[in-house]
């Protein structure tokens, strides 16, 4: 089907294998096959700007589009002379975003942009100073030109509540502004990325191929791991490696143990967020065996620093495994244990029913993933629909839940926990032998990558392009927040302001992986207008 | 200047990527639990003997550092906990950091002329819970510091020394001053 829709618009083919296609359009075509995509069950996955002109060519813009349905990725290119191109924000909601990074970024210019104006870096950035241009050095620090004054205007009518920068309840700098009328959220605003690093720069500028994985962990200290895979996996499928089916296996059981000590954390958090102290203690109190584990088969915490582009870096002996397999069925007895008590729990479990509502349309719309999306009833899971390392090989359930609320979204992970659980005894105790790592290979250069990953919080999408003498021409993540957050005002608006920090933090928002790529201008709304009626109010 | 009783710290998350903030939450948990020995984090730097970096300080946040920074009352101390905060880790030369604590210290003293404070450097990354509530112990005395700057190389060795230290100050923002020692004298 997707081939039939490609051929109407004239897509012509570059590169495709089981998993993705490539395919390049006239940039006349690409909002219309845009839309077509978007009917037929496509959500946008990423959209990357190159400066091409290293390769050859000019400008361009990648669109990376997402299927559960037909279990494929598809990267449509579209390339520029003169620096402009179509929007697609008008038919797709979700490219909003992506488009305005490739502004900021590189200068492209979006025609038919719902807001066109320049808004990533900071204020005190200098105009015309584009940082992932080819010509701009990474270690280049322009100077700090003066920030303008806050342009918002005071509204009369509600009262403005700010939340952050830096606020008790957020471990991040985010700013949020709720407007609230008596104790109701009527809206709410979203200002932020404060956590950008220049990590894509840096990739291109300092590191070689097999460096950046080290680089990719640090996008987040919790579900750092799942990047760098996501990364490799890029690489792997952009020169055609397979890993060596032990490395696989490997790689499988630590995203499983950083996915149960993430799911861990937030719902400790969670449960802080409520006033339940004791029973964020006892969920951080088991967490800490996730840690040893962690610790024991890697040698650190939390950076495991252990993937490279060919495979693992390091092997689980026997001994070591059966220590895993005996810690991981205390683990689980406990966690069964403490949860059942909690669940039992009739005052928590009435706090959080029927809070921070996501419908499933709203949902769709904005292309929201992972636990957020199964709580609103949209059964997506990378593991399963777009199977990598070795999660087709291994049983695992899904679980999904209508309702959509905070409740929803705390019983889709405690179910994940569980999973988890499954998944790594399994994987542990079928682990074939063998090699870990391949060393003999060549990585052609200008081949375009992709690399998904279901992360903790959602899908992560790496893209690469690779480049001359092991280095990477283009890398750009794309963390599940950066798709979720937009889904907050809608969740906010129409509930208590006391609920305003446990409905943030029910997305399990990882304000460091969405920021790693850009900045927003202070004063300046992030969405508003096209990404459905609901947020059509936030930007008045 | 050092503190003898209790450290109630404020937590300022300068850029980083969330790692050592968990580490830091982390001894706040049964395993450590060092609200027995008299730590706290407090929500706000006006209640704050001390003020906790983590990240390398990105440009975003720089002014928000400087308010926050200015707002912890004297006398106070600065934990810099983990390899960013430390000397801006693996992003030290990027475009949008400024690169670690001690560039902050530089615009701090040409912007405001303010002088650094007490400051204890905690690396890691991220540093383990117990790094952290030993930076915390140096803080307030209750262990000495075994770190000295001082690095002893054989004679012969002399000029490959002076060379990769001379190579590291061309491309590092800073090096802790290192004298090269003898043995023996």
């Amino acid at each position: 089907m997707v081939d039939k829709i490609l051929a109407e618009y004239g897509a012509v083919v570059l590169d495709r294998n089981a998993k993705r296609l490539v395919v390049q359009v006239d940039d006349k075509q690409l909002r219309p096959l845009a839309e077509k995509l978007f009917e037929s069950g496509f959500y946008y996955a990423n959209g990357v700007g190159v400066d091409e002109r290293g390769l050859g060519h000019d400008f361009a813009m990648y669109h990376v589009f997402a299927s559960e349905k037909d279990k494929l990725y598809l990267v449509v290119k579209v390339s520029t002379s003169n620096l402009k191109l179509p929007s697609i924000t008008p038919v797709i909601p979700g490219s909003n975003w992506a488009e305005r990074e490739a502004m900021d970024m590189l200068g492209l210019e979006f025609e038919g942009h719902p807001e066109p104006e320049r808004l990533i870096l900071p204020d005190d950035w200098p105009k015309g100073v584009y940082p992932l241009r080819k010509e701009f050095d990474y270690n280049e620090r322009p100077e700090f030109v003066e920030r303008k004054p806050e342009s918002t205007p005071q509204r009369t009518d509600v009262v403005q509540l700010p939340l952050g920068p830096y606020h008790p309840a957020l471990h991040e700098p985010e700013y949020f502004e709720i407007h609230v009328d008596g104790e109701v959220i009527t809206d709410a605003k979203y200002r932020g990325f404060h956590i950008h690093r220049g990590m894509e720069k840096l990739a291109e500028g300092r590191l070689t191929l097999n460096q950046v994985p080290f680089l990719a962990e640090r996008i987040c200290g919790i579900c750092g791991f799942t990047h760098s895979i996501a990364y490799c996996q890029a690489v792997a499928d952009a020169a055609g490696l397979d890993w060596p089916e032990r490395a696989k296996y490997i790689g499988v059981i630590l995203l499983e143990i950083e996915r149960l000590h993430s799911h861990l954390l937030w719902v400790g958090v969670v449960f802080h967020l409520l006033g339940f102290d004791s029973g964020f203690m006892h969920m951080w109190r088991i967490r800490e065996k996730v840690m040893d584990i962690a610790e024991a088969l890697t040698g650190n915490r939390k950076t495991y620093g252990l993937v490279l582009i060919g495979g693992m870096r390091r092997d689980i002996d026997e001994s070591r495994k059966n220590w895993v397999l005996k810690t991981l069925t205390e683990l689980r007895e406990e966690t069964e244990r403490v949860s059942k008590d909690i669940f039992g729990m009739k005052e928590l479990i009435n706090r959080i029913k029927g809070i921070g509502v996501l419908p499933k349309e709203d949902a769709r719309a904005l292309g929201v993933l992972g636990p957020v999306a199964r709580a609103s009833g949209i059964d997506t899971d990378v593991r399963r629909d777009h199977p990598y390392l070795a999660y087709d090989k291994l049983d695992f359930k899904v679980p999904v839940y209508p309702e959509g609320d905070v409740l929803a979204r705390l019983l889709v992970r405690y179910d994940e926990i569980i999973e988890s659980f499954r998944l790594l005894e399994q994987a542990l105790s079928e682990m074939p032998q063998g090699d870990v790592m391949i060393e003999d290979y060549t990585i052609p250069s200008g081949r375009v990558g992709l690399g998904a990953t279901e992360a903790p919080r959602g899908e992560d999408v790496h893209f690469v392009i690779t480049g001359v003498e092991s280095k990477v021409y283009r890398w750009h993540p794309r963390a599940p927040t950066y798709n979720n957050l937009p889904s907050v005002p809608i969740m906010l608006r129409g509930n208590n302001i006391a609920d305003a920090p446990i409905i943030i933090a029910s997305i399990d928002p990882c304000f460091s992986c969405t920021d790693h790529v850009a900045i927003v201008r202070k004063g300046k709304v992030i969405w508003k207008g096209p990404l459905g009626e609901g947020v059509k109010q936030v930007g008045r | 200047m050092m503190f003898k009783k209790s450290l109630w710290v404020f937590h300022l998350n300068s850029g980083s990527c969330n790692g050592c903030d968990i580490e830091v939450l982390n001894i706040f948990t049964p395993k450590q639990d060092v609200e027995r020995l008299g730590i706290k984090l407090v929500g706000s730097p006006r209640h704050a003997d001390a003020i906790a970096f983590t990240g390398p300080i990105t440009r975003e946040c720089l002014p928000k550092a400087i308010e926050a920074f200015m707002a912890v009352p004297e006398p106070k101390i600065v934990l810099a906990i983990g390899s960013c905060a430390c000397g801006g880790g693996i992003w030290f030369d990027s475009y949008a950091v400024i690169g670690g604590i001690k560039e902050f210290y530089k615009i701090l003293k040409e912007k405001h002329g303010i002088e650094p404070p007490t400051t204890i450097y905690i690396p890691g990354c991220p540093p383990k819970p117990e790094a952290i509530i030993y930076g915390v112990a140096l803080a307030r005395k209750a262990v000495e510091q075994k770190q000295k700057s001082e690095i002893f190389v054989e004679e012969s060795d002399i000029d490959d020394a002076a060379t990769l230290f001379k190579e590291a100050t061309s491309t590092r923002h800073f090096i802790p001053k290192i004298e090269v020692i003898k043995r023996g004298e």
